[in-house]
């Protein structure tokens, strides 16, 4: 629509015509970038006005952040929910996700990972690289430093716990991470989720079984049901399961075929939250096209699921939206459940791992026979 | 129910393969008459749907596109479950691609279904300087095994409509044989599981 209006007012990280606020590029139609209106006046100072509250919350490099949160957590929920300033994202993300702090008691981990160990992992790895965001100015050029530094990440990660080893997936996770922070900050924050630091590990998705896809599928499922009780009727007639459309979104937090703005506005809430804003913005999306896809038939509702129309996924209708929901007390209940059924998902070696990585607490880590945390 | 004599039948068709073997590549050429280079990996499942007309049959084909690597594994059974077709893709250029597209044979022999019809594809077949695989090894494995065997390369689109329209023709609703029942000529095998009534009806 407004073309020529927006081109005007993109002034990308990359001085690239076609590519759009966050370095993809732009398909020749909508393409969904999440910048189908030009920002006023107004809007820009809005901005301006909010990266300054967040600056002075979280002091120069990080160093308020931690007192401030103590003291007004409900505030800083707040404002993530609003959405973080883009310029401040990387360093906020490792704020939240605790992945700060293994960064500083582990220096020169990374680089022993990165440069000196070798991976079963590298072939499987390199093979993905370049179809990992192929449409991303960054990892696009072949053994560009986009690729390089995704190689990297995910090698020095499959190192870190050869158990998980790579995993399809993680790339999307790590390449979001990398278009915000350096390699090393990248997996430092990826070891922060998936041995959860904060919240609950998430390597359970990565592992042989996929374990806690399974489990957030068999959640999900039930939600479905009692939230969207006539959609959840219509699934079972068709015969859809939650596999079928929202295992990438537990896999890759949604950074896999999502719009990018909208994938980067979750991942604030993520962070923060934890994994129970996927199962929101699940639930809000099948909520907000519910009276569509429940007339469906089978394939076309296949199709829908994957494809949700542009408004429905602008993360200013949509987070509001899934924010409304509440899943927490039922998540937990469910999970109960699934593991009458099926087993614990935090088996033993997770717990172990758990606790190790609480470094800040923990006295030190062995892992792979080396010192993680002093 | 009259009988049919143009009949539309619907086909769940699920791809097998070693990640990077060209699964989703192949389906875009099939579906779509294109092909990207850089087509991004798999994670999950995807879904398509393309039809093929074998004499005075149309066969919509529902197509399952996996996400090939090992660790995938356990998201694989839903979707060859009452599968009427799979075809399994190994790269010519690489061996091992085709010892994992023998895994997945052996898996489907066992767990699938009896009357599933399962092709192999050797894929990358432009690839000819850098052959690993041998075509008489895979042509004689495929028959070993009764399976449908063709090279095909999803950046040239040799064979790649050839593949799907012969596990079209070799469905067993399109071979010549009395229809048991008497009743519906409609295949609800795109159900993924269990339940084998459906409600959906041919023409
Ligand atoms: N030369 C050649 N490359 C192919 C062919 N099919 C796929 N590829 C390439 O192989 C890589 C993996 O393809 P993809 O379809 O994603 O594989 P999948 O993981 O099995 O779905 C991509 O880089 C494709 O461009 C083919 O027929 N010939
Ligand atoms: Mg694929």
């Amino acid at each position: 629509m407004e073309k020529k209006k927006l081109d005007e007012h993109e002034a990308g990280p990359i001085a690239h015509p076609k590519v759009d606020r966050f370095g993809f590029v732009k398909q020749e139609a909508n393409s969904p970038d999440g910048l189908t209106r030009s920002r006023s006046a107004f809007e820009c100072e809005r901005e301006e006005r909010r990266i300054r509250k967040w600056r002075k919350m979280i002091g120069v490099g990080g160093s308020d952040w931690k007192h401030y949160l103590r003291r007004k957590p409900h505030v800083v929920k707040r404002r993530i929910r609003k959405g973080i300033p883009d310029c401040l994202r990387g360093l906020v993300w490792q704020l939240i996700s605790g992945s700060r702090d293994l960064l500083l008691m582990n220096p020169g981990v990374y680089e022993q990972l990165v440069i000196y160990e070798t991976s079963a992992s590298e072939l499987d790895i390199i093979r993905d690289i370049s179809r990992t965001f192929p449409s991303h100015v960054f990892f696009q050029q072949r053994h560009g430093p986009g690729q390089r530094s995704l190689y990297n990440v995910l090698k020095a990660y499959s190192v870190f716990d050869r158990e998980v080893g790579y995993v399809q997936g993680m790339g999307f996770v790590a390449g979001l991470l990398l278009l915000y922070m350096s390699e090393e900050d990248a997996f430092w924050l990826l070891v922060a989720l998936l041995k959860g630091a904060v919240h609950a590990p998430m390597e359970g998705l990565y592992l042989v079984g996929l374990p806690l896809v399974q489990q957030y599928l068999f959640q999900f499922d039930h939600l479905v049901k009692e939230h969207l009780p006539k959609l959840g009727e219509h699934f079972a007639q068709e015969i859809i399961n939650p596999s079928m459309y929202a295992s990438q979104w537990f896999i890759t937090v949604f950074s896999y075929s999502f719009p990018f703005h909208l994938a980067l506005r979750i991942w604030d809430v993520f962070l923060y939250e934890g994994v129970k804003i996927v199962f929101k913005v699940g639930l809000a999306l099948l909520k907000y096209c519910h009276d569509d896809l429940v007339k469906l038939p089978f394939e076309k509702l296949i199709h829908g699921l994957r494809n949700f129309p542009e408004d429905a996924m602008n993360p200013d209708t949509l987070l509001p939206m899934a924010y409304t929901i509440k899943v927490s007390k039922r998540l937990g209940e469910l999970k109960e459940e699934y593991e009458k059924q099926h087993g614990k998902v935090s088996d033993s070696r997770i717990k172990q791992k758990l606790q190790e990585l609480n470094c800040p607490d923990a006295a030190s880590l062995q892992l792979d026979g080396k010192k993680i945390c002093e | 129910m009259a009988s049919s004599v143009n009949k539309n039948i619907n086909s769940k068709l699920v791809l097998l393969g070693d990640s990077g073997t060209g699964k989703s590549s192949l389906v875009l050429r099939f579906v779509k008459g294109q092909f990207i280079e850089f087509q991004e990996s798999t994670i999950g499942a995807a879904f398509f749907s393309q039809t093929v007309a074998v004499n005075d049959t149309t066969v919509k084909f529902e197509i399952w596109d996996t996400a090939g690597q090992e660790r995938y594994h356990s998201l694989a059974p839903m979707y060859y479950r009452g599968a009427a077709a799979a075809v399994i893709v190994y790269d010519i250029t690489n061996q091992e691609s085709f010892e994992r597209a023998k895994k997945w044979v052996r898996e489907l022999q066992v767990q699938g279904n009896s009357n599933t019809v399962m092709a192999l594809a050797g894929n990358k077949a432009d690839l000819l300087g850098a052959r690993k695989v041998p075509a008489e090894e895979a042509q004689t494995y495929a028959q070993e095994n009764g399976l449908f065997f063709l090279e095909t390369s999803a950046k040239t689109a040799t064979n790649v409509n050839e593949l799907f329209y012969e596990i079209a023709k070799r469905l067993p609703r399109l071979q010549p044989a009395p229809n048991p029942s008497g009743m519906v000529l409609v295949d609800d095998s795109h159900r993924p599981a269990e339940r084998a009534a459906s409600a959906s009806c041919c023409s």
